[in-house]
């Protein structure tokens, strides 16, 4: 495919790539090969340990004019992934099922529900796919909910341009889908005077992407604005622009006024192969059955690179690296305020570090740490991850009541080796586009990488034609904690069911249950219900609740309460029945 | 939206709420409502098949939906108003306290009452609070949510089961596990001695051949979707896992009994001092809390090891808010006085109460301070002068638990009084262990000398006082 000149400027490059594994001291013995081909760096061999894997393409990455790497290489001490997810199995097509569609988007995370959405202004058939049985399942439900303002990113990179951009319209966005939002801003600290004195070079950064009001503090403007930072902190930097927002319920929003607006969704529906014709796509194939297409839009998250595969030629590899988080109980976290963070040259290279921030819902949350893992589902939180977030915070906020944990959880981010967002058409499948490599400040772009998504669909020559009587507005079903009074004996008189309580944390009633059930992207798991009610997110994470929102499940979508399930296939509740004469 | 104006509402219709009710309508109360969240009454015993329950008040083996029958089945020939399927959502405190209450049947309704009683029991320790490491699959329940899905669900939570936990709810699930069918594998305790009571130990594990494992827990539990399995490890004396001593044990299963927490939502609403100790308000000899006129009960106090106590603690509190409404019948308090409903203090500085709604003598509180080898008593504070004027057949009840096991204790209560120091109350225990409440009454004529302070010690032989 390459032509003369470029194969003659990949064979320049392979050789310098060669020449950079050949000489790291940490990777020279395992003779690895390098192949490069239309600027994508492939990388073979077998090397011990999974960080040295991830080292390699790192590597293989540095040189000026990779556009992209594809790590095949193996750990010898790495057993093969036991928890990579077995795709959902064969089933019927789901009622809606469309044989052909004008678009085609993979994966109903933030990014996939907010081009849905993007596209739902238009007159086209309009098809999301997502593997899991709810929206927002990889990444989009395990994030801290940051509404990064873009100071860290290269200036340049599609990170910091979509990042500005996105905090920008985060407004406007959350007011149309009735999703809650704050913006309260964030406080980078540093440490050390060396680190203090780099602050007004970050501000430079800053100003070069486009972040407004960045502001460099010293120490004791600090301590008078943040009365709970430590008194180590030697200064600050504060961008005014960095929110909050609820990760899953922007996803959920999304999709919903997607739907509302005529795409189609159909949840645990894997994408196992794309038929390529004459350079182009032309469908996926599903373990429900094939759909014609004649756009495909890749935002797989963690799978990106799988998706990319299945055109024959692999364009990126991703890497999931996990990060943990730990919440507080609301009751402990104090009165909401700014993020919190740390700043200083010894920050990890791939993560901004996190931060100690108030989610939407008053809960105070730390986190996340970084760690690259081999397994695409290893979602496990471990005792060192949580010392490590807890230890780094506490350091941060000293005197934080740090027993008041009620959570810890942990997501992958779907990384490239090159670092940077990969949003472009795939140089292998015409009519394929690539949104990838999404991870932190993912959540904060999505509303700009929607809008560049269309773009790249106009220069790819689709025909936009706006549909008549697009409603851009979605609301939030009632939710009876923190309703007046008033309000609330108003909504009972309506509906009794909003009378009846059955998440005494969380003041969630049956109603709430019900509507999330009913919704325009229904929930049908414990956890899904527990997204948009909150059902189980309190202090006795669910132990009250558990059993009557699987009865109200049961009721609803009509099956025996033992075919409830937490989050989808293989996460069964119930092995059974109890023996005949249980008390029922 | 409506208000109904009551002399005394009881939050919950557990065994704390429903004594508490039936004392009060007894000692003459008129207007006495229960609101219940669930569709009957008996909370928390419903759920509660297996026998043992009774021994103490009634001297005979009752299961719990029978021992809640005892006092549910006196409620409406009492004349005890009930308000079923109906959550309280919020106590707003005042000359009259306010109640807000949602259910379906009664839709949001204010009850407005002098005196309310707080008994809604407690909630269990997750495994978030524990912060077990690994995936976070399903098949992970606490012991007393299993008991609901077995007992009155109908439903089975899995194949093979670990217990993380030997508290009383985990080694009653590992009994009812097995009869279920369910292939319970062992339990687990961090600690080096138990936490349930000696007889569950022998009735539940033992005699089923269920192991427990002590110093031992679990460090991972393994998923992502349904539990496949934990990793348990022996841990040392500071409860930390010993490397090298890890194992895996194969379950789909993980319940986790690791303690309760009293439930006092309402109550810190209310702006009650709670003591950072039993996680429950404070509260004196007839079991009101720093805010006059609010009472509170059973396991919302601090987690009793039996019923029979926590009908006893009911009791105490139904007759103490009948004592309350008849001073404030008398005038001997302020109805609607500015600040009537008292200021929240410090737990730890009971001496140092403001109770403007008081306009009788002012009121000295004698402070109860628990002394050697106790982690606790309740109430943490008396009137000594109300209840030395009691008649003998009223005792004050305090209820303790010791930090350490031991065996043959003496158990002493200590007032301080201008003439010295005088042995209140004694007794001794043949063993007394943590999981195990000590009771001990203080006989009215006892406090008469002008008792200003109380003080607990609980001296033992030795031994660990595991009296199996």
């Amino acid at each position: 495919m390459a032509t003369d000149p470029s194969r003659a400027a990949d064979e320049a490059l392979r050789l310098e790539v060669q020449a950079d594994l050949d000489a790291s001291p940490e990777l020279s013995r395992y003779r690895l090969r390098a192949a490069v081909d239309d600027g994508v760096v492939t990388v073979v061999g077998e090397v011990e340990t999974w960080d040295e894997v991830v080292a390699a393409g790192y590597l293989a990455a540095e040189r000026r004019g990779v556009r992209e790497v594809v790590n095949a290489i193996r750990a010898a001490r790495v057993p093969p992934p036991v928890l990579e997810a077995a795709w959902p199995a064969p089933g019927p097509p789901l009622p809606g099922w469309v044989a052909q569609a004008d678009v085609v988007v993979i994966g109903a995370g933030v990014i996939g529900a907010a081009i849905a959405r993007e596209l739902s202004r238009y007159r086209l058939t309009v098809v999301v796919l997502e593997r899991s049985s709810d929206v927002a399942c990889g990444a989009s439900k395990a994030n801290n909910g940051m509404v990064h303002p873009g100071i860290d990113p290269e200036p340049g990179s599609l990170k910091a341009i979509l990042n500005v951009r996105g905090n920008a319209l985060f407004e406007g966005v959350c007011r149309e889908l009735d999703v809650p939002f704050t913006r309260d801003g964030f406080y980078g600290l540093t440490l050390t005077p060396e680190d203090a004195a780099i602050l007004p070079l970050l501000k430079a950064r800053g100003d070069v992407n486009g972040v407004p009001g960045v502001e460099v503090l010293d120490r004791e403007e600090l301590l008078r604005r943040v009365p709970g930072a430590t008194p180590r902190a030697t200064g600050a930097f504060f961008c005014p622009t960095a929110g909050m927002t609820s990760p899953y319920k922007l996803t959920l929003a999304y999709a919903e006024n997607a739907v509302a607006n005529g795409v189609r969704l159909f949840l645990e529906t894997a994408v196992v192969g794309l038929d390529v014709e004459g350079g182009r796509v032309t469908g996926v194939r599903t373990n429900r059955g094939p759909i014609a297409a004649r756009w495909v839009i890749s935002a797989a998250g963690i799978y990106a690179d799988r998706v990319s595969a299945m055109t024959g030629h692999q364009e990126f590899t991703i890497h999931p690296r996990r990060g943990a988080l730990v919440i507080f109980d609301h009751q402990e976290s104090g009165p909401a305020g700014a993020s919190v963070g740390w700043f200083g040259l010894g920050m990890p290279k791939h993560s901004k570090g996190g931060g100690a921030m108030f989610t939407v819902d008053g809960n105070m949350e730390w986190g996340p740490d970084a760690e690259e893992v081999p397994d695409r589902e290893d979602t496990a939180v471990t005792t060192e991850a949580v010392g490590q977030v807890v230890d780094k915070f506490s350091g941060l906020l000293p005197e934080f009541p740090r027993n008041a944990v009620i959570a810890a959880f942990a997501g992958l981010r779907a990384a490239t080796y090159k670092e940077d967002f990969h949003i472009a058409p795939s140089r292998r499948a015409g009519g394929l586009i690539h949104v990838a490599g999404i991870q932190s400040p993912g959540l904060a772009s999505a509303p700009a990488v929607a809008e560049m998504v269309l773009d790249l669909l106009r220069a790819e020559g689709i025909l936009l034609i706006e549909r008549d009587g697009w409603q851009p507005r979605r609301t939030e079903p009632p939710h009876v904690a923190g309703l007046p009074q008033g309000a609330l004996a108003e909504l009972v008189e309506r509906d009794p069911a909003y009378g009846r309580i059955v998440c005494r944390c969380e003041t969630v009633s049956e109603a709430e249950v019900r509507a999330a059930i009913r919704g325009l992207v229904p929930a049908t798991t414990v956890d899904a219900v527990k997204r948009r009610t909150r059902a189980g997110m309190g202090r006795c994470q669910g132990g009250f609740c558990g059993p009557r929102v699987a009865a109200i499940l049961a009721e609803e979508l009509g099956r025996p309460t033992t075919a409830i399930t937490k989050e989808g296939p293989g996460s069964w509740l119930f092995a059974g029945r109890t023996r005949e004469g249980g008390l029922t | 939206m409506k208000t109904h104006e009551r002399d005394l509402i009881v939050i919950g219709g557990g065994p704390a709420g429903l004594a508490a009710a039936l004392a009060a309508r007894e000692a003459g109360v008129p207007r006495v409502t229960v609101v219940e969240r669930d569709h009957e009454l008996g909370g928390i015993l419903q759920q509660c098949i297996h026998d043992g329950f009774g021994n103490f008040l009634f001297r005979e083996r009752l299961t719990g939906p029978e021992y809640a029958a005892r006092f549910a089945g006196r409620i409406p020939e009492a004349g005890v108003e009930t308000v079923l399927d109906a959550m309280a959502l919020e106590v707003r405190p005042g000359p009259e306290h306010e109640v807000l209450v949602s259910g379906a049947e009664s839709g949001l309704v204010t009850f407005r009452a002098p005196a309310v009683i707080l008994a809604m029991g407690c909630r269990e320790r997750t495994r978030a609070q524990l912060l077990i490491p690994g995936h976070r699959p399903a098949g992970v329940f606490t012991a007393g949510t299993v008991q609901r899905y077995v007992n009155i669900e109908g439903l089975r939570p899995g194949r093979r089961a670990v217990i993380l936990g030997s508290g009383d709810i985990g080694l009653i699930m590992a009994r009812r596990l097995t009869l279920e069918g369910v292939e319970v594998e062992g339990v687990y305790e961090i600690m080096p001695h138990p936490g349930g009571l000696t007889r569950n130990i022998v009735q539940c594990l033992d005699d089923y051949g269920i192991p427990l494992h002590l110093s031992t827990t679990i460090t991972f539990i393994h998923g992502p979707k349904r539990v496949q399995g934990v990793t348990v490890a022996r841990v040392d004396a500071d409860r930390r896992p010993i490397p090298g001593t890890e194992r895996h044990v194969d379950c789909d299963t993980v319940v986790i009994s690791a303690g309760l927490i009293p439930e006092n939502e309402l109550s810190r609403g209310a702006g009650v001092a709670l003591d950072p100790v039993t996680r429950g308000p404070v509260v004196d000899d007839r079991l009101e809390t720093t805010v006059p006129g609010l009472f509170a009960c059973g396991n919302v106090v601090h987690v009793h090891d039996l019923v029979d106590y926590v009908s006893m603690g009911g009791t105490i509190a139904g007759r103490g808010a009948a004592e309350y409404l008849a001073e404030r019948a008398a005038g001997r308090t302020a109805a609607g006085g500015a600040g009537a409903a008292g200021e929240p203090v410090v737990a730890g500085e009971p001496g140092a109460v403001a109770e403007p709604g008081v306009v009788d003598a002012k009121r000295e509180w004698c402070p109860v301070e628990p002394g050697e080898n106790v982690a606790y008593v309740v109430p943490q504070r008396i009137d000594a002068r109300r209840a030395a004027g009691r008649p003998q057949d009223r005792p004050v009840q305090f209820f303790l638990r010791v930090r350490e096991p031991g065996r043959s204790a003496d158990v002493t209560m200590t007032g301080r009084s201008p003439g010295g120091d005088v042995v209140l109350a004694h007794r001794r225990e043949r063993a007394v262990r943590p999981p195990e409440m000590v009771a001990v009454k203080v006989r009215p004529d006892s406090l008469a000398p002008g008792v200003t302070a109380i003080r607990a010690d609980v001296r033992a032989k030795g031994g660990d006082g595991d009296g199996r």
